[in-house]
């Protein structure tokens, strides 16, 4: 097994509480539209389902566009507006270590929530993505949703304990190694 | 008063004699020229020291000491902050019990991943930064909102 490099403190603790970059952001993003779109695809086939065992007719949100399209819009506005609200954070925000804070760094309220996730779509759909630019050349990071709804994006994750299981694991590796070794004998 | 004046008078005279002659004696002594002749290694080779403390009472100076006082003077954090936490992880079992007990396959996806993040990020910021110029203008922003920057700020 290949041991990963321990990053530098620099690179981990030292992060904490900054604004986060383009990478990250973009990749919780896009677990965040796999997670949302997964948990709607899951739930209209389960109401289909208690549809067709209530009813006995077959029944498909997916062939009836326009009330598909308004849960669908729906239903993403309730993904992210719940979870930022509530955590400062979605599925895929956690999972890359972001958390989302108001312009001075503290917890975001219901509200800002709400234009974020509203900004979100007015980034998306009506500048077709350009207001996310302003991760990279902005000097505080902020998309234009987070101009809107007065926030900012930043890396929030137990830097400190993660790097000391990276360190754990190189250590732990070699006597492992060396175990193996004396029962192979 | 005195039975013999005669006496008082010659006790006095002493007196002021001394007074002027002594300060003018000391005065011309050399004490360093003294100092140099003397030979200290000498005189604490002499010197007995095990008898010294032999004859010295520890337990009642240990009774003395306030040990309360003294920790509360201590700045523990200070102390802790001087420990390497990363070379006691390393070089003790410590790292191998945290290994044991905090590893999962989940944990260390996500180190990596959330690691690998910020490297990138970096990457493509100062990619961003070549192509548009800016270099030594982004040396001055700000690297996080100032609550959570003054929070991160080691104590002074």
């Amino acid at each position: 097994m290949t041991t990963v490099p321990v990053p530098s403190p620099a690179l981990t603790v030292g992060r904490q509480g900054n604004y986060a970059g383009a990478v990250s952001r973009l990749a919780a993003f896009a677990a965040d539209v796999g997670a949302s779109w997964g948990l709607y695809t899951l739930g209209v086939a389960m109401l289909n389902a208690a549809f067709k065992l209530v009813s006995g007719h077959s029944f498909s949100l997916s062939n009836h566009q326009l009330p598909a399209f308004i849960v669908l819009t729906l239903w993403e506005f309730l993904y992210f507006t719940y979870q930022w609200a509530v955590s400062g954070k979605t599925l895929g925000m956690a999972v890359l270590g972001l958390q989302v804070v108001t312009k001075q760094g503290g917890p975001i309220s219901g509200r800002q929530a709400v234009f974020r996730t509203v900004g979100l779509g007015i980034t998306l759909f009506l500048t077709l993505g350009i207001g996310f630019l302003g991760i990279v050349y902005q000097h505080e990071r902020r998309a234009l949703n987070d101009l809107i709804a007065g926030t900012a994006v930043v890396y929030d994750w137990d830097a400190r304990a993660a790097r000391l299981r990276w360190i754990a694991r190189k250590e732990a590796q070699p006597s492992a190694a060396s175990s193996a070794r004396r029962h192979g004998d | 008063m005195s039975p013999n004046p005669i006496g008082n008078k010659v006790e006095q005279l002493a007196q002021s004699l001394a007074e002027h002659i002594v300060p003018l004696i000391v005065d011309a002594i050399n004490i360093d020229a003294i100092l140099d002749k003397v030979d200290i290694n000498q005189i604490v080779e002499r010197v007995d020291v095990n008898e010294i403390v032999e004859r010295v009472d520890i337990q009642k100076i240990i009774d003395r000491v306030d040990v309360q006082e003294i920790i509360e003077r201590v700045d523990i954090n200070a102390i802790v902050d001087k420990i390497d936490i990363d070379s006691l992880v390393e070089q003790t079992e410590l790292g191998s019990i945290i290994a044991r007990s905090t590893t999962g396959v989940l944990t260390e996806v996500l180190d990596v991943i959330r690691a690998q993040g910020v490297g990138l990020d970096d990457f493509i910021f100062r990619w961003c930064n070549l192509l548009l110029g800016r270099r030594k203008k982004v040396a001055g922003w700000p690297a996080g909102p100032p609550l959570l920057i003054a929070k991160a700020a080691p104590a002074p």
